[in-house]
């Protein structure tokens, strides 16, 4: 799923994918994001920081407040090269971080590994 | 008691492409190896399980209470902070998280003690904040060995930055020439 508020770049990346024979969905902020999680979508999150109403920040604390994590990866996907400090404290949660105007084949590449890391099952409880 | 050469590597955000970009091709060590990864619980095993597919050595999640193996890596568990009794024994512990983050590296690293024999490497990949950073200078301090991740190879220049700016970082190289120079320190 990528989301992002500027039409431009999720038409681009839903492009790319396409062209790969993947699927993508899109969502235009958070909200629509969170709708999606609630709807049953389990995949690799592409989230852009700067987006009106609700940051990718507040976007992801409302992922793990409401339970939605499990199952999901997410990596932020912005221009901006330096995360703020309201990564911090959620950075468990951010797997992987990608700065805009991005490289289509690292993208690719990024998704394809994560996408396949959540297709594993769990082997064993810890301690 | 036969004294083991331990790696501890201290990851966080863009950890998983880091560590498989080092161990890809790398052959088995002869250390034990743990991986204190930013990470919550539910997706530790599959961080685990997607190394293990390209390393030569078997990756697993740590359990309390096991005894380190040279040539196996562990993967703390989220939502543990994971400890080395007498630099041979894991023992993980909840609690509050440190700096937001829990497993806490500062915490694993240190926990090790001087040991008698045999060699603490300490490494810092990629990841924001500081963790690590006094980490790192406790392995240095007790004539360890230290690296960092480069800028370049970074997904978020932060902690292997942190952990450079204590003056306790050896080299500061790509995760790809880190494997290398593992290989010729434990040859």
């Amino acid at each position: 799923m990528i989301v992002d508020d500027n039409e431009y770049v999720r038409e681009s990346v839903e492009i790319l994918f396409k062209s790969e024979g993947g699927c993508l969905a899109t969502a235009e902020g958070g909200k629509e994001c969170l709708e999606q999680l609630e709807a049953g979508f389990k995949g690799v999150i592409l989230m852009d920081v700067m987006m009106p109403h609700m940051d990718g920040w507040d976007t992801i604390r409302e992922i793990v407040s409401r339970g939605l994590y499990d199952g999901n990866i997410i990596i932020m996907l912005t221009a901006k090269r330096e995360p703020d400090e309201k990564m911090e404290e959620i950075q468990s949660y951010v797997t992987d971080y990608l700065t805009k105007p991005f490289n289509p084949t690292e993208l690719l590449e990024m998704a394809s590994y994560y996408g396949s890391l959540l297709k594993e099952t769990p082997c064993h409880d810890a301690a | 008691m036969t004294q083991h050469n331990i790696i501890v590597i201290g990851v966080s955000t863009g950890g998983p492409v880091a560590l498989r970009r080092l161990f890809s091709g790398l052959p088995p060590l002869n250390a034990a190896i743990i991986i204190v990864l930013h990470i919550p619980q539910g997706m530790d095993y599959r961080i685990a399980k997607g190394l293990d597919a390209v390393s030569s050595m078997p990756v697993a999640l740590a359990e309390d209470g096991e005894f380190l193996r040279s040539g196996q890596i562990y993967l703390a568990p989220g939502g543990y902070h994971l400890l080395l009794a007498g630099n041979h024994r894991i023992v993980l512990v909840e609690g509050e998280r440190v700096n937001f983050v829990q497993p806490s590296v500062n915490l694993a690293m240190k926990s090790l003690t001087r040991p008698l024999n045999g060699k603490i490497i300490g490494v810092v990949l990629t990841g924001m904040g500081r963790d690590g950073a006094e980490g790192i200078r406790h392995i240095k301090a007790m004539g360890g060995i230290t690296m960092a991740q480069d800028q370049e190879s970074c997904a978020i220049f932060g902690m292997p930055k942190a952990a450079a700016e204590t003056g306790a970082v050896d080299m500061v190289l790509s995760p790809e020439k880190i494997g290398k120079q593992l290989v010729s320190l434990l040859h």
